[in-house]
């Protein structure tokens, strides 16, 4: 499978009232998945307001139409429909997986939330106090509080540098009209993109886009403010009280339309990427001792790919684990990857494209974060060739032009000695 | 997925794990009438001349297979005072063995486009890969290789031990929710009980640890008859047992020694549980009772606790929710109960106050919430539709490949039936109203437990 024989996962494009889906076709277990997104999310937020679309997108499953928050869940339940909605940095998202059974029942749920929530008053205090609790949460740790830092730094009075499911302070002031005015931008027509995945036809998905997304409002979404760009940031220490420091670490990457991205994704994995394999996990991990775990790739907002990557050490060692981090950085930036090195990560991302297709919701998403990147049809199909012609000069070339080991922004959360 | 394979796995049933004797049977009796019912994964089950346990179940949907070895020890087998031998045993798994250098079973999966790693529980050790169909031989191979003949190199110890001081550090000494959970056990079960210490092992004891131990623990629960092999996905039953003759038929038979867990003790060794703690911002309530399982105590009280779980404390139609976040006492409020455990289980509940409220007002309402469960027992709608809510997803384990291996190993290497994966919504149906109130009132009616809080601020 390393790619001879290839892999294909066939996808059929179907089209119904103006909106196209993306479909895989897969009737070995009767259950469907169906995932959509539109661009915008917390990108959308108003300045103060941060956390105003993840909020909307909770409380739609939480009573619509004449179901009330409890009513709502439990005809989820009952017949073990996934629903969820959420807004991420630079989309709103919705999606559900449910039995072939308890299809007509998911669909009519996932259209009444998206056209008639309630946003009844309790339901909005109740899912705000869960909201703000959960974002005090997030900074209880050395490592919540370092990530939070980490895009603050990068992003500088932009969205992408607030959280997107808000603070305590934005949250705790919402008000129940600007929820209504977040979900009046955002959810339209327009802009919409649809995938599935499961037991169902291409007939029969195009008979269910209309009952999902019919009277949607026209028009499209608000469009999304440009992402500035990345801000390096040097070093910065925020002091909290544990034996362990966490640090978060990265750099600009590049645009996922640019030539060299998947060849970036290449070098990034066998410097930094997946399991035993990577020559920082070597370093810091298996030669060291110094961690448990360091790991570092491209996270992708508004079609371009930064590189982050974690590692968390004895507050002790939090100095000789950056020394060996900046310089494998460094030989990668000088040198390249090996041949060998080039030749088992082909394999590996090639070898594995057929592990990630292995269950509905996971290929939807897939296919929505395809389209989300302005992929075509056949961006899987051509990956393994496109792959395995890469050579050792052309990553020695992108990993010169991409990594910055002098530019790496740290940040650095716990008491470390002698930063 | 035949009536049939069901029906010659059940033949199958174990005479190699090291069971109590009171495991023999399935702890409810299922009933007939719903004996033609389709099992969940039609899995099909042998045991090997060396005791091996061998599970296959097949499923063609996608052109990969995923390959476990699960052993029936965990950190509950962690000898005393040398907590955390169990994982520190995993993670030196990992360095080599006969015929496999230091890391390369890793490197391998990984350029054959696979996934491996391993994982330590309370009652469980399992190493496992998933990979492209056709490289199952491989993977059997360096298993095999690694369960008879692991290297254990003195020269890898210490930075392996350093290592697993980061993930101590990384899972709970930096995190608030760690550290509660950590002394929360302790202070029910004690922290020299094997339930009650933490499964990566105390700091210091992490540090007493020696090879000794390791090759210790290896030798004496490291045996086939002691293991249970799952491969799931796109295989053949007849190509499988030819592969496990020849990589794992050639592991030597021999004694092991079984499970022996101590009794729980008879009350919490400390009924209150309450620490304060800078880094934390929200106020969380935690109360656990000591609970039977389906291996130990009244095993009838398994599945009906399950079912209390769910109307307890599982979703917005639930008597917490209802008591407790419906009101603006809580954010969140849950149950939670695991009845596929070896030994003695808990039975817990917990809530997260709201910044305005003060602990005492939510853990009154906890209280009246169950005084009131106790008293008068669930309605029947609350039973119906809780069994309901539970059992109308279960077909969803087939949609991916994480599942199937993980319920048939988990549960055959406690020593329990394959029925009991295969056929567990039955189970759950046949539960009645009246068997939910008495396990509740077995369980939350008497005092062996413990109440907690962590609470933001620095320690009194």
């Amino acid at each position: 499978m390393t790619g001879e024989q290839g892999f294909s996962l066939p996808i059929q494009v179907v089209e119904a009232d103006g909106i196209s889906a993306w479909l895989v076709e897969d009737q070995s277990v009767p259950v469907v998945s169906v995932a959509w997104s539109w661009a915008g999310g917390a990108a959308l937020d108003p300045a103060g307001q941060e956390g105003t679309a993840a909020l909307a997108a909770a409380l739609l499953t939480e009573g619509a139409g004449s179901l009330r928050a409890i009513e709502f869940g439990d005809a989820l339940r009952d017949q073990a429909i996934s629903l969820n909605f959420s807004a991420d940095r630079d989309s709103f998202e919705g999606g559900f997986r449910a039995l072939t059974t308890a299809l007509p029942e998911a669909v009519r749920l996932a259209r009444l939330a998206m056209q008639e929530p309630r946003l009844d008053a309790d339901a909005v205090e109740r899912v705000r106090a869960r909201s703000i609790a959960a974002a005090r949460r997030a900074l209880e740790t050395p490592r919540g509080q370092a990530v939070r830092a980490f895009w603050a730094n990068a992003y500088p009075g932009h969205s992408a540098g607030r959280p997107s499911g808000g603070t305590a302070e934005s949250l705790a002031g919402l008000p129940v009209e600007a929820l209504r005015a977040a979900l009046a931008r955002q959810v339209h027509r327009e802009g919409l993109l649809v995938t599935a995945s499961g037991a169902i036809t291409p007939a029969e998905l195009q008979a269910l886009l209309p009952a999902l997304f019919g009277g949607l409002p026209g028009g499209a979404p608000q469009p999304m403010a440009p992402l500035p760009a990345f801000r390096a940031f040097g070093q910065q220490v925020l002091p909290v009280a544990s034996p362990q420091s966490a640090v978060i670490f990265g750099q600009d990457g590049l645009p996922s339309s640019d030539p060299d991205w998947e060849a970036a994704q290449v070098v990034l994995r066998i410097l930094a990427g997946g399991g035993f394999s990577s020559r920082l996990m070597q370093s810091v991990r298996e030669q060291r001792g110094l961690s448990y775990g360091i790991g570092a790739g491209l996270d992708l907002l508004f079609r371009h790919g930064v590189v982050i990557g974690s590692v968390a050490t004895e507050n002790a060692r939090v100095a000789e684990t950056l020394a060996v981090t900046r310089e494998e950085w460094a030989r990668m930036a000088a040198e390249g990857p090996t041949e060998t090195e080039l030749a088992d990560a082909v394999a590996f991302l090639t070898g594995s494209m057929p592990l990630q297709f292995t269950d509905s919701r996971r290929v939807a998403e897939t296919l929505l974060m395809l389209r989300q990147n302005g992929r075509p049809t056949d961006w899987l199909a051509g990956r393994p060739a496109r792959l395995r012609a890469l050579t050792q000069e052309r990553l020695a070339r992108v990993a010169a032009r991409v990594l910055a080991p002098d530019g790496l922004s740290v940040v650095v959360a716990g008491q470390p000695a002698g930063l | 997925m035949t009536r049939r394979t069901a029906l010659r796995s059940a033949a199958a049933l174990p005479v190699a794990t090291a069971a109590p004797p009171a495991l023999a049977q399935p702890a409810i009796a299922p009933p007939t009438e719903q004996i033609a019912e389709r099992p969940l994964f039609g899995a099909v089950s042998w045991t090997m001349a060396n005791g091996l346990r061998v599970v296959l179940a097949e499923s063609r949907r996608v052109p990969v297979v995923s390959h476990y070895l699960f052993y029936g020890a965990g950190a509950g087998e962690d000898p005393a005072g040398r907590s955390g031998t169990a994982h520190f045993l995993e993670h030196m798994m990992f360095k080599g063995s006969r015929n496999v250098a230091p890391g390369a079973l890793s490197l391998a999966v990984a350029r054959e486009g696979g996934q491996d790693n391993a994982f330590t529980s309370r009652d469980v050790t399992a190493y496992y890969q998933t990979v492209e169909a056709s490289r199952l031989p491989l993977v059997m191979r360096m298993e095999a290789d690694r369960f008879a003949y692991p290297l254990l190199p003195e020269a890898t110890l210490e930075p392996e031990r350093a290592v697993i001081l980061e993930e101590r550090n990384q899972r709970t000494s930096s995190n608030p929710r760690g550290r509660f959970w950590e002394g929360f056990e302790a202070a029910m079960w004690g922290p020299q009980h094997w339930h009650g210490r933490p499964l990566i092992g105390w700091e210091d004891e992490i540090r007493a640890i020696t090879l000794g131990d390791l090759r210790g623990f290896h030798e004496q629960r490291y045996a086939p008859a002691n293991a249970v092999l799952v491969v799931t996905g796109d295989a053949r039953e007849a190509e499988v047992r030819k592969l496990a003759e020849e990589f794992y038929g050639v592991v030597p038979a021999r004694p092991f020694t079984a499970r022996q867990r101590a009794e729980p003790v008879p009350a919490a060794a400390e009924p209150r549980f309450v620490q304060h703690d800078p880094a934390v911002r929200e106020a969380s309530f935690m109360r656990s009772a000591m609970a039977p399982s389906l291996t130990w105590g009244e095993t009838r009280h398994a599945w009906p606790l399950e079912v209390l779980a769910h109307l307890l404390g599982s979703g917005s139609g639930s008597r917490l929710h209802k008591a407790l976040v419906e009101t603006g006492l809580a954010t969140s409020a849950s149950a939670s109960y695991d009845s596929e455990t070896v030994g003695p289980g808990s039975f817990s509940v917990s809530a997260t106050a709201r910044q305005d409220v003060a602990p005492e007002r939510l853990e009154a309402a906890v209280d009246a919430a169950l005084a009131a469960l106790l008293q008068d027992g669930p309605s029947e709608a609350e039973v119906i539709r809780s069994i309901r809510q539970l059992t109308a997803g279960a077909v969803l384990s087939l949609d991916g490949i994480g599942a199937a291996p993980r319920m048939l190993g988990g549960v055959l290497a406690i020593g329990l039936p394959l029925e009991l994966v295969e056929f567990w919504p039955r189970y759950l149906k046949a539960v009645t109203r009246d068997q939910v109130t008495a396990a509740a009132r077995a369980v939350l009616g008497q005092p062996a437990g413990t109440t907690g809080w962590l609470l933001p601020g620095a320690p009194a």
